[in-house]
């Protein structure tokens, strides 16, 4: 903004500028001509020639300010008048500088603050976006491994727990034909006690049976004698 | 019911001196009796009842009961008597007692001992053995 308005100043300045280098190369091609033809004379002639143009210089630059104040006159141009709006341009100027262009200024720099800034930010997260998606490569190359990883060990597992149920199995299902076979032992055991029990009472039965029938009295008699010495003899 | 120790000892004193040469006497417990009804003991009833079970077990523990389901002679009788007087060292009576059960040959009961000469005993523990 500056610059623009310092280019604003310098287009103002131009048209004077413009007289001021127009003058000075009249004046300058004039000066070239004379200083040719000087070349061909005496210093004699030269004094005379120099007086000359110095008269003529005078009188030219009674001319050029009689041209001058011809032109001022001719456009209404007057130094006071200039000078005048010379300070108010530059009273325009500074009011315009303090009240509109720099404020402006203010806020146009704040934008490109911002804006440069905002492409501070935005390569800033560029580099994280850029470093954000490494480091969510590496997790998912970690992820991946770590999900190989345990996918293994679970293979390994499911397989050792499969062969620990397996042998778990097995060993119940050997536990049970034990018992089973145990079971089966006892009940035969205890079938063959029973059958045992049931001839041996039967026996004694049918024995008991016979024996009271068919023993007769003589009989008994005699086994009465018999008992009781039996007593007698095994406590003696 | 707790047994007052004095009303024991009491009823045991009686049961001495219910005897005679070591065995309990009809004579000697009519004694006995006539003096407790004489002396009216504070705990009458007690001593009463201590003295019929202590006698019922002397009793008891001085008779064999001889169990046969035929008639023993005599002879087999004091053989009997006489083994278990000698056995226990004490009097023995001889009850004879007729049981059908033992088919044949003899059971004595001395107090809570059980001598077992029968066919049914014998046949009882060879099933038993069996068993």
């Amino acid at each position: 903004m500056k610059a623009t308005f310092i280019t604003l100043l310098l287009a103002l300045l131009m048209p004077f500028s413009l007289i001021a280098l127009e003058e000075t190369h009249t004046v300058s091609r004039n000066d070239l001509g004379e200083v040719d033809a000087l070349e061909s004379l005496s210093p004699h002639d030269i004094l005379d020639h120099a007086k000359a143009v110095l008269e003529h210089g005078e009188e030219v630059a009674n001319v050029e300010a009689n041209k001058l104040v011809m032109i001022t006159e001719k456009f209404g141009v007057s130094l006071p008048t200039l000078v005048a709006q010379m300070v108010n341009f530059c009273l325009v100027a500074l009011a315009l500088y303090y009240f509109a262009v720099k404020p402006v200024t203010k806020t146009l720099d704040e934008r490109q603050q911002k804006i440069s800034d905002g492409l501070q930010y935005a390569e800033e997260m560029k580099v994280q976006l850029a470093e954000a998606e490494r480091e969510r490569a590496a997790k998912v190359k970690e992820a991946a491994e770590e999900a190989h990883r345990i996918l293994s060990e679970a293979r390994e597992q499911s397989k050792e727990l499969i062969e620990k149920k397996t042998h778990e199995a097995a060993a119940q299902a050997e536990a049970m034909i034990r018992k089973g076979s145990e079971a089966t032992e006892r009940e035969r055991q205890k079938m063959l006690s029973d059958v045992r029990q049931e001839v041996a009472r039967l026996v004694v039965m049918t024995s008991a049976k016979v024996l009271s029938r068919d023993l007769s009295d003589t009989e008994k008699q005699t086994f009465a004698d018999s008992a009781t010495q039996e007593l007698a003899g095994i406590e003696s | 019911m707790k047994k007052n120790v004095k009303i024991v000892q009491f009823a045991k004193k009686l049961v001495e001196l219910s005897k005679e040469g070591g065995v309990v006497t009809e004579a000697g417990v009519s004694e006995v009796l006539k003096a407790l009804k004489q002396g009216q003991h504070r705990n009458h009833l007690a001593v009463l009842k201590l003295f019929r079970n202590y006698i019922r077990r002397e009793i008891t523990l001085q008779t064999a009961v001889v169990s046969t389901p035929s008639n023993l002679n005599q002879a087999n009788l004091e053989m009997i008597e006489t083994h278990f007087t000698k056995k226990y060292n004490r009097p023995i009576n001889v009850v004879l007692q007729q049981d059908d059960s033992l088919i044949a040959g003899v059971r004595v009961r001395v107090g809570d001992d059980v001598y077992d000469a029968s066919i049914a005993g014998n046949l009882q523990r060879l099933a038993e053995n069996v068993y």
